[in-house]
């Protein structure tokens, strides 16, 4: 029984198998959702938003902190998939679970285009203010989809010998030429903003405004060539190298940074134990604030 | 008289941004044009890495995680080169691979390509690609117990399995150590908590500078073996396996490109003192 | 020393004693007991936040981040719904964009309820959930793209940000929008301070729907990981000091506490 159970979760092979799991998923979810759409009220969803919720939870929490390998706990009927590293009577379902939500994750990224699509469209049919934004927009995407999937499916060639197919050198051009230069321009940005950011905010009001400006000039110079060169003259070893502006530099960031990061870190990961409580068990209001879950 | 050298002093605490911009481009570009050569002192994060590679068995092989694209590739292109280098000249053979973005699979094999040929390296001898994998955790919690079967092909859609370096390679314990290069956070905490953690093996990185900061915890605990930090550590990597290259040229652009981030800093403080006038009263 | 695949009996007592301590504090919490929380003036400035963008007669841009569904980008979206709530009970316009298209439809399903819990479902418009794109950069681009065409008075930045934190904030700053930021990641902190107006740090962000509406029952969550976090000091500077100890004396292998984390279980 177990095994069929884990056959439903292998991927297959077989197109006719395939085709027959396609249709009976796509056919089962649709009634499902039909039904669910057309039976359940506001407060029944919610239950049930509450109920898939807590089922999730309960069992990622229980498959980490139920014990390894135990008798009552692991019937020998269940093949152990990792005999050698801890697994219990959930683990084999980890897998199958993270495939789920990779596939549900999947189809979120239509739903993304449709959006994109339903905006730029009417931005498009109605001629707002920007509609010509709108309009590179469709056509930067149906290019990009186009000599993709051409390039994708053009027949494999050697390489070395022939001569790119157009198909595959827009594409190419598109994304090595366009897409790659774009991404790397947007990045060095952040050199522009960060001296416009720091000329403008930082400013000496209080004494300890003053000492982190110190430490961010030993830790800006420091990290560079010419802070190395500034304090050239003092020695590498002994208690005088500590000085020199690329050691200091290194004991501010380890010693005094890295700390105050791990503080920050065990703070924000108690916060975030609290809030997964909160949404396991639907103690946050509504899909927040509307009603008490 | 007190007017106008007001005016003056709040005028320097509001220079307009482009001309920051402005300013800021010059520096880069008279750097790239007339660069003055500044002397490169590794740090102990950065020998951390080179010291880990080399301490590598011979029976183990290193792998690269180039998870990096082009957005980063002022940052992490010199870093993964410089690392490959490194890996050659300790005669240790290595595998990249990338989990994710997609591009950097591509990026990373031309530059290991690049750099296999200066050495007469051989692939699927001393070095190796196994290409994109799809699945972040899965794929490491997967490849940890079977890495054959795992990786499957490599990025020439050879099965792995066939290549020679790849021979008597089963699993994780065949790994003497993980080079994490990323500008994306979080990888390394996939890395440390089901590799490093669980397996022992030995771990090193190499982030984009904005993002290192987040990460002296990991090594100051010992979880990681070294870091690079941005164009800096590419440039002490350089520095280290004497093959100064980009990173050396983007350090003097980084050099002076602080030192005039610290002379607005100081200008606009300049300003913002003076402006107070003799009564103390603040700017605006 | 293999480390931890699954939890050891100590890992799940330690993890189980907090949690306990929380839904304890909950508990107590509803039964009407008082709780103090610290002002936090970064959640405290939304109110103004939104009131500006009213006063101005332009719109708000809410960006949730660029994680998909994860517990940081859940509090987002309850920062959302309670922005959305405010903004449409001053006929404020308010525009998300989003980067991870699984958190399109959840981020839009907010902010319907948000308008429908204001009274004003009538005002929803799904154009002002938008998918932008789920690159980073082009993300950014996109984010400040539409702030400039729309003018927006308000950016509320919270969620999970990384390098585009500061193309985002910078750009919104330059445009003159009023800016309140939060972020879990410390590293990102720095750059919203230098270009927002208010910044939640830290812990404060997972703070924010306790302060915002007082509910017992969130408040009772926070009171409760704040004594939870006590406990992990406490282990801490235990821990420190056993290191510290057995450090010195050279006999770092009985140190049980190291081994308890490790193992879950001594003189292994």
């Amino acid at each position: 029984m177990w095994d069929s159970i884990q056959s439903v979760f292998q991927p297959t092979t077989s197109p006719p198998q395939l085709y027959r799991n396609l249709a009976v998923a796509l056919i089962g979810s649709f009634v499902l959702l039909a039904l669910l759409h057309r039976f359940l009220g506001p407060r029944g969803r919610r239950w049930l938003i509450a109920f898939v919720t807590f089922v999730g939870g309960l069992y990622l929490g229980l498959e980490y902190f139920l014990p390894v390998r135990t008798a009552v706990l692991w019937p020998t009927a269940i093949p152990n998939p990792n005999p050698d590293r801890g697994a219990n009577l959930l683990t084999p379902g980890i897998e199958p679970v993270g495939i789920m939500m990779s596939v549900i994750g999947a189809f979120t990224v239509g739903l993304g285009i449709y959006s994109l699509c339903q905006v730029h469209g009417r931005s498009l049919g109605q001629r707002r203010p920007g509609w010509h934004n709108s309009l590179a927009f469709f056509l930067a995407m149906v290019a990009m989809l186009v000599f993709g999937f051409w390039a994708h499916y053009l027949p494999k060639v050697d390489e070395a010998s022939a001569v790119m197919p157009v198909p595959r050198a827009i594409y190419e051009m598109l994304f090595s030429g366009l897409f790659m230069p774009l991404q790397a321009a947007t990045f060095s940005l952040l050199a522009f903003y960060i001296a416009s950011a720091a000329y403008r905010a930082f400013r000496i009001r209080t004494a300890e405004a003053g000492l982190m400006m110190a430490a961010a000039f030993i830790v800006m110079i420091g990290q560079v060539p010419v802070g190395a060169w500034v304090t050239s003259g003092l020695p590498t070893t002994g208690a005088l190298a500590f000085f020199r502006l690329e050691a200091l530099g290194e004991w501010i960031m380890t010693w005094l940074n890295a700390p105050a990061q791990r503080g920050i870190v065990f703070g924000v990961a108690i916060g975030g134990l609290a809030m997964s409580l909160r949404i396991w068990l639907s103690l946050e209001r509504g899909t927040f604030f509307s009603e008490q879950g | 008289m007190a007017e106008p050298r007001a005016g003056f002093w709040q005028r320097l605490q509001q220079i307009p941004r482009y001309y920051v911009y402005l300013l800021m481009a010059a520096v880069v570009i008279w750097q790239i044009l007339f660069p003055i050569p500044l002397p490169i002192a590794p740090s102990s994060a950065t020998q951390g890495v080179y010291d880990a590679i080399s301490a590598v068995p011979d029976d183990k092989l290193i792998l690269i995680s180039t998870d990096w694209d082009a957005s980063t590739n002022a940052e992490t292109g010199p870093q993964t080169e410089a690392i490959v280098h490194a890996c050659l000249q300790n005669d240790k053979r290595f595998a990249i691979m990338n989990l994710h973005p997609p591009m950097g699979v591509k990026l990373a094999n031309d530059i290991a390509e690049q750099v296999a040929e200066q050495y007469g390296a051989e692939y699927g001898v001393d070095w190796c690609n196994w290409g994109y994998k799809y699945g972040f955790a899965n794929v490491l919690i997967a490849m940890a117990k079977n890495i054959p079967k795992t990786i499957g092909d490599d990025f020439y859609g050879t099965p792995v399995a066939e290549l020679s370096m790849m021979q008597g390679v089963e699993d994780i314990e065949s790994i003497g150590l993980v080079i994490e290069i990323t500008g994306l956070a979080t990888i390394t905490e996939t890395w440390i908590g089901l590799i490093q953690g669980v397996y022992g093996t030995p771990f090193a990185s190499a982030y984009t500078a904005v993002m290192a900061p987040g990460y002296y915890p990991f090594l100051d605990s010992g979880q990681m073996q070294g870091m690079l930090v941005g164009a800096k550590g590419a440039a002490e990597m350089e520095a280290l396996v004497t093959r100064p290259a980009k990173a050396s040229v983007i350090m003097n652009v980084q050099s002076w490109a602080h030192v005039l981030i610290i002379l607005l800093i100081v200008i606009g403080n300049l300003g913002f003192v003076l402006a107070r006038g003799p009564r103390g009263q603040g700017a605006p | 020393m293999g480390g931890l695949e699954h939890a050891n009996w100590f890992m799940s007592a330690l993890f189980g004693s907090m949690c306990l301590i929380i839904v304890i504090s909950v508990l107590v919490a509803q039964r009407g007991r008082e709780m103090f929380i610290r002002r936090i003036p970064g959640l405290t400035a939304i109110k103004e936040a939104v009131g500006r963008a009213t006063e101005m007669g332009r719109p708000i841009f809410f960006s949730p981040g660029l994680r998909g569904i994860e517990i940081a980008t859940l509090q987002a979206l309850a920062i959302l719904s309670y922005v959305v709530r405010l903004a449409a009970e001053r006929a404020t316009r308010i525009i998300v964009g989003i980067c991870e298209p699984e958190l399109y439809p959840v981020a839009e399903e907010s902010v319907r309820e948000a308008y429908e819990a204001a009274g004003r479902p009538e005002a929803f418009r799904s154009d002002d959930v938008r998918f932008i794109s789920n690159e980073q950069f082009a993300y950014a681009l996109g984010s400040v793209g539409l702030m400039a065409r729309e003018q927006v008075a308000t950016n509320f930045f919270f969620g999970m940000f990384f390098a585009e934190s500061l193309i985002l904030a910078e750009n919104g700053q330059a445009l003159g929008a009023l800016q309140v930021a939060g972020c879990p990641d410390p590293v990102q902190i720095p750059f919203f301070i230098a270009t927002c107006d208010y910044v939640v740090i830290g812990d404060e962000y997972y703070a924010a729907s306790a302060y915002l509406t007082r509910e017992p029952t969130l408040t009772g969550s926070l009171v409760g990981q704040d004594i939870a976090k006590a406990l992990l000091v406490a282990l801490l500077i235990l821990g420190v000091g056993l290191a510290t100890y057995f450090g010195a004396v050279g006999n770092e292998e009985y140190n049980f506490l190291r081994q308890l984390l490790a193992t879950g279980a001594t003189g292994s």
